[in-house]
């Protein structure tokens, strides 16, 4: 198989020369049927990702209060954004969320699913596991401002009741963003354990037999085989979640709105403040499109630094 | 992972307003369905009878009443104004209409009012020409209003030996908080059963806070702070409706927020990082809180919770001898894109005629515009054993100031709100205001 | 291949090793078993506010079972309550035309999930199985659509249904997601990708088109993680609340979701009808649930790209 996916053998080469018949097609692959399989993707990719980007893009050199026509401004709204100090702190305060958002679901999703894989196979514990998954983001949060309410939630009950004083996880500076990364992690920590669990069944049995045949500890084997093995899994999961975690937006917006003071105004809701709430489209469009910037590094660094596009299994 | 794609589509269209792409064909006769829109689903019912009797009075006009709650109203509102699928006729508030009128999405309604002989004159005072724009014209005809009242738990008040006479003539002052903050720090009691003003008082574990927060109260303050700050003279604005100039740096007004955060120190009041979550209602509800300073159409949830009788007091009278409380309006307004502007102006007529403001002051849940319905609502309320008088007397009383109209708003907002939570949790000293205000007013000029 | 391998008989090493490992396990079973608490111990929090009278809610706050026991928020949810009696246990008067809402999340949900797997799959295939220059360029291009900050494209988006004339319709509604996810996309390729080429070429050989190798071939080879992704995608399409909201926010076109706002606060400073908005959240979780326990077994098993199994 590995070779076949490598270099795809002298059949497949001819196969659309057949397909094609044309003298010449060869060059151009699959090119033609190529263009049929994507075309409805590649509509909605373009009418719905592609136009509204480049919009968006001229729009955030623009004024633009929704209101009236765009007005040309150049980079007018850049040099405001690079003084506006509640920008950068929405980047800081986003940084601190996808940090520990990150470090927090991948830690324990990556011990669930070697649990599951190690301990419990069982369908339903699995099952279990997905359920939070299975509710809205505007749910989840909405349940949990209940549940972690400070007067009247029934975890501060808890806590009072275990002699510690309660806790203002929405209200304080300290705990807004810890709480945010909570409940986020609460719903997609099973879904993404699942995605891990499927990574680590795909490991050959085989290598784990040797391994301990030459007896490796644990330890040893699942640095040296389980770790490597699971790294495409990883890729996917890291650049899904961490692209995920960078447009947190709908647990800020039904829970602190931004607050305390500015504890939780994460970027995506900072633009969608500027130019929703308060009809500055071009300077949101702007602060977004650097935002897209951002990530698209984000993503850049992560593919080149875990190498995503290969697999240790070929 | 596209979770947030149509997320933001959505508030996409919070402060959006196009031009309406209305007018088209009009129908001058005064026929057909007009949409209806309203967001509190208390107040659903009793229009839904005025509509029926609209209906009863003309069988050409059909009345069909969208309800829509507060979080997704406004979104949905202006979102039907870009898609021209905004409805006819819908209520409106004061803190949004400055906004919609100055993008030309509300339809004058001079022309009819004086045609029909509307007596601008029969409503509580004021209300009438909130509701007129910076450019002279009428954009709504008055509803409903609504002012601030000390909620208070009738149990506690007791067991503190307050008598309700005692909450009845409060006094405050921002120096050292008058009879008002006595008995809010004789209400608090600590987990160890000791009252804010006895020795000893562990401000660190508070069971019950004399005073409830609802929070920094961002700009207006309207049912946090306002009630006492515009007791010294205060304004939030050089001058109302459309001032063009706020007035958060002024030392009067700062030494009551100073006082107001003060208790939050002195551990009477809740801090403000707790009241994230919970409404202040519910809070009051669960018995964290003796008194509530809160408006008028919260009367339903205070009076709906089982297990917890409420009174209700007037707020405390300021150096002067005066009280304070921000008179709040609400109006219906004609979407400028209607294709029925003849029907619509019928029906928001109906709406702000004693026919139709009787049966909603019969209803019991909030106060009707005009005076004579006013007075019944208040009736109304006493049959169900409600005593609303601290909330009518400061209309009698002229004791009322008018909410802060002016552009910007949803700016202003954006910066007093964070400015008034670094305030109020103690984090800056309001002096800090002084900066605030600078950014405010800077959106003016 | 997995579970044969699972199952097959240890070799005697591994066998002697496990048991040393028995205080670990019962860490391990432990640890677990805390996982599920915190996962399903909100649920019940759930049931218990759902089945709370709301007004009684705030002064029970510390009592785990029921505030004041009614079925009150469920007959809210389902119309069976006049807005007179809702306001009574302190629920929300507002009106929910729930069988309406609950068939038109049906059909969007339905729609988009049978549109974005279907024709992703058929982009997925071409960008792993087919040659053709600039596959790699377009891919990335696509994958950038997960960059794109949805904040950015919800206006003009927004614009364009409108000028199609299709606010307010199911059609407007689904458009955006009925064409492809670029998750979708993503998901299925990384499987194609590690697909035997085996079966595929020997098709190949013997003539057979790509169509024909996709629809006969790929796709049947491709259920357990087709049925995976349509299932994910209709979890979300069934979650997805502010583009229904913009685009059908009336009521022959809302969806459950947007339906259940009404259960949120009514008016500024007021508190939710916590009770409706919980027994809301479990009914409208039901369907989904129902699919769960359908084909959950199947979907769990197969979930992630694993490849071949």
């Amino acid at each position: 198989m590995t070779t076949l996916t490598k270099n795809p053998p002298a059949a497949a080469h001819k196969a659309p020369q057949r397909f094609n018949r044309g003298r010449g097609m060869a060059k151009l692959g699959d090119l033609r049927i190529a263009m049929l399989f994507i075309l409805p993707a590649m509509i909605g990719f373009i009418a719905f990702y592609v136009v509204p980007t480049v919009r968006g893009v001229y729009l955030s050199f623009t004024e633009y209060n929704i209101l009236g026509d765009p007005e040309w401004v150049g980079l007018d709204n850049y040099a405001a954004i690079a003084k506006d100090s509640l920008f950068w702190n929405s980047l800081a305060v986003t940084g601190q969320y996808v940090l520990m958002n990150i470090a927090l679901q991948t830690a324990l999703a990556l011990g669930l699913a070697l649990l599951m894989h190690k301990v419990a196979k069982s369908t339903l514990v699995r099952g279990t596991l997905l359920l939070p998954y299975l509710m809205s983001n505007v749910i989840a949060a909405l349940l949990w401002f209940w549940m972690l309410d400070y007067q009247i939630g029934v975890v501060n009950q808890f806590i009072e009741w275990s002699g510690l004083s309660r806790v203002a996880f929405f209200g304080s500076e300290e705990w807004a963003i810890p709480t945010q990364a909570l409940i986020n992690t609460w719903r997609h920590m099973g879904y993404t354990a699942l995605l891990i669990f499927a990574g680590l069944q795909a490991i050959p049995h085989h290598l784990y037999e040797v391994a301990n045949l030459d007896g490796a500890s644990p330890f040893q084997t699942f640095r040296k085989i389980t770790l490597p093995l699971l790294r495409p899994v990883m890729v996917l999961v890291l650049v899904v979640t961490v692209i995920g975690s960078f447009q947190v937006f709908d647990t800020v917006a039904v829970t602190t709105q931004g607050g305390p003071v500015n504890a939780t105004r994460v970027i995506q809701y900072y633009i969608y403040q500027r130019a929703f709430t308060e009809s500055d489209f071009g300077y949101g469009s702007a602060i977004a499109v650097i935002l897209f910037l951002i990530l698209a590094l984000v993503a850049f660094i992560q593919m080149k630094f875990l190498r995503g596009n290969e697999s240790d299994l070929d | 992972m596209k979770r947030t794609l149509g997320a933001i589509a959505a508030a996409a269209t919070i402060a959006l307003s196009l031009s309406a792409c209305g007018g088209g064909n009009t129908s001058a006769e005064a026929k057909g369905e007009i949409n209806y829109w309203l967001w509190d689903a208390n107040q659903l019912p009793a229009y839904q009878q005025c509509a029926d009797d609209f209906t009863k009075a003309n069988p050409d006009i059909k009345v069909k009443i969208t309800q829509r709650g507060w979080d997704d109203y406004w979104s949905t509102l202006t979102n039907g104004f870009v898609g021209g699928t905004a409805p006819d006729v819908f209520t409106n508030h004061l803190g949004r209409y400055g906004e919609l009128a100055e993008n030309k999405q509300l339809l004058p309604i001079d022309e009819a009012v004086e045609k029909d002989n509307v007596d601008l004159a029969a409503y509580n005072e004021g209300l009438a020409d909130l509701w007129v724009g910076q450019d002279g014209k009428r954009y709504g005809l008055p509803k409903d209003w609504d002012t601030i009242a000390l909620f208070y738990n009738k149990a506690m008040l007791a067991n503190a030996g307050i008598s309700e006479e005692q909450m009845k003539n409060l006094t405050w002052n921002p120096q050292d908080g008058g009879t008002y903050e006595k008995i809010i720090a004789h209400l608090t009691v600590d987990k160890n059963g000791k009252r804010g003003d006895e020795a000893g008082f562990d401000k660190n574990n508070v069971a019950v806070y004399g005073l409830g927060l609802n929070g920094g109260g961002d700009s207006s303050g309207q049912t946090e702070w306002s009630y006492f700050t515009n007791t010294t003279g205060w304004s939030h604005t050089d001058k109302n409706p459309w001032g063009t100039h706020y007035n958060y740096d002024d030392p009067k007004f700062q030494a009551s927020v100073d006082w107001f955060a003060g208790l939050v120190k002195k551990g009477y009041m809740p801090k403000l990082e707790t009241t994230v979550g919970a409404s202040m209602a519910d809070t009051f509800a669960a018995g964290k809180s003796a008194i509530n300073a809160h408006g008028s159409w919260m009367i339903g949830q205070y009076t709906g919770y089982k297990n917890v009788k409420v009174g209700i007091a007037p707020t405390p009278a300021g150096p002067e001898g005066t009280r304070a409380s921000m008179f709040n309006g609400l109006a219906d307004s004609i979407w400028a894109g209607t294709k029925n502007p003849a029907a619509s102006v019928k029906w928001v007529e109906y709406l702000a005629s004693a026919a139709c403001q009787d049966v909603v002051a019969s209803k019991a849940v909030v106060f009707p515009a005009l005076k004579a319905s006013s007075d019944k609502a208040a009736a109304a309320f006493k049959a169900k054993n409600v005593d609303v008088t601290a909330f009518t007397e400061h209309v009698k009383d002229k004791s009322t100031f008018l909410y802060p109209i002016t552009d910007n708003t949803a700016k202003v907002k954006g910066i007093m709100e964070p400015a008034m939570d670094a305030v109020v949790s103690g984090k800056a000293p309001a002096s800090s205001l002084t900066q605030a205000n600078e950014q405010v007013n800077s959106l003016f000029k | 291949m997995n579970s044969t391998t699972s199952r097959a008989p240890l070799p005697a090493t591994a066998r002697r090793r496990r048991r040393p490992l028995t205080a670990r396990r019962m860490v391990a079973w432990a640890l677990l078993a805390l996982a599920i608490a915190v996962s399903v111990l909100p649920f019940l929090w759930v049931l218990r506010t759902a089945l709370s009278t709301n007004g009684a809610l705030a002064s029970q706050s510390a009592s785990l079972l029921p505030a004041d026991f009614t079925f009150g928020a469920f007959k809210r949810v389902l119309g069976l309550q006049s807005p007179a009696e809702a306001v009574a246990e302190g629920g929300s008067g507002a009106a929910i035309n729930f069988w309406l809402y609950l068939r038109n999340s049906i059909i969007f949900s339905s729609i988009t999930t049978a549109g974005a797997v279907f024709f992703s799959a058929m982009a997925a295939y071409a960008f792993a199985r087919l040659r053709w220059k600039g596959r790699n360029a377009v891919f990335s291009l696509f994958l950038g659509t997960m960059l794109v900050p949805p904040i950015f494209t919800a206006l003009p988006n927004f614009l364009l249904i409108k000028n199609l004339d299709l606010l307010n319709t199911m059609l407007g509604m689904v458009l955006p997601y009925v064409f492809m996810t670029p998750f979708a996309i993503f998901f299925l390729r990384q499987f194609f990708l590690n697909m035997s080429r085996e079966v595929e070429e020997a098709a190949m050989l013997d003539g057979a088109k790509h169509l024909r190798i996709f629809f006969q071939i790929v796709l049947p080879n491709a259920a357990a993680p087709l049925a995976t992704l349509a299932l994910l995608t209709f979890i979300g399409q069934w979650n997805e609340y502010f583009w229904p909201l913009l685009v059908g926010s009336q009521d022959d076109v809302r969806v459950l979701q947007v339906g259940l706002g009404v259960f949120k606060s009514q008016s500024p400073q007021g508190a939710p009808d916590w009770s409706g908005l919980m027994a809301a959240t479990l009914i409208s979780a039901l369907p989904v649930l129902a699919l769960f326990a359908a084909f959950g077994k199947r979907i769990v098993n197969s979930i992630g790209f694993s490849g071949i199994k």
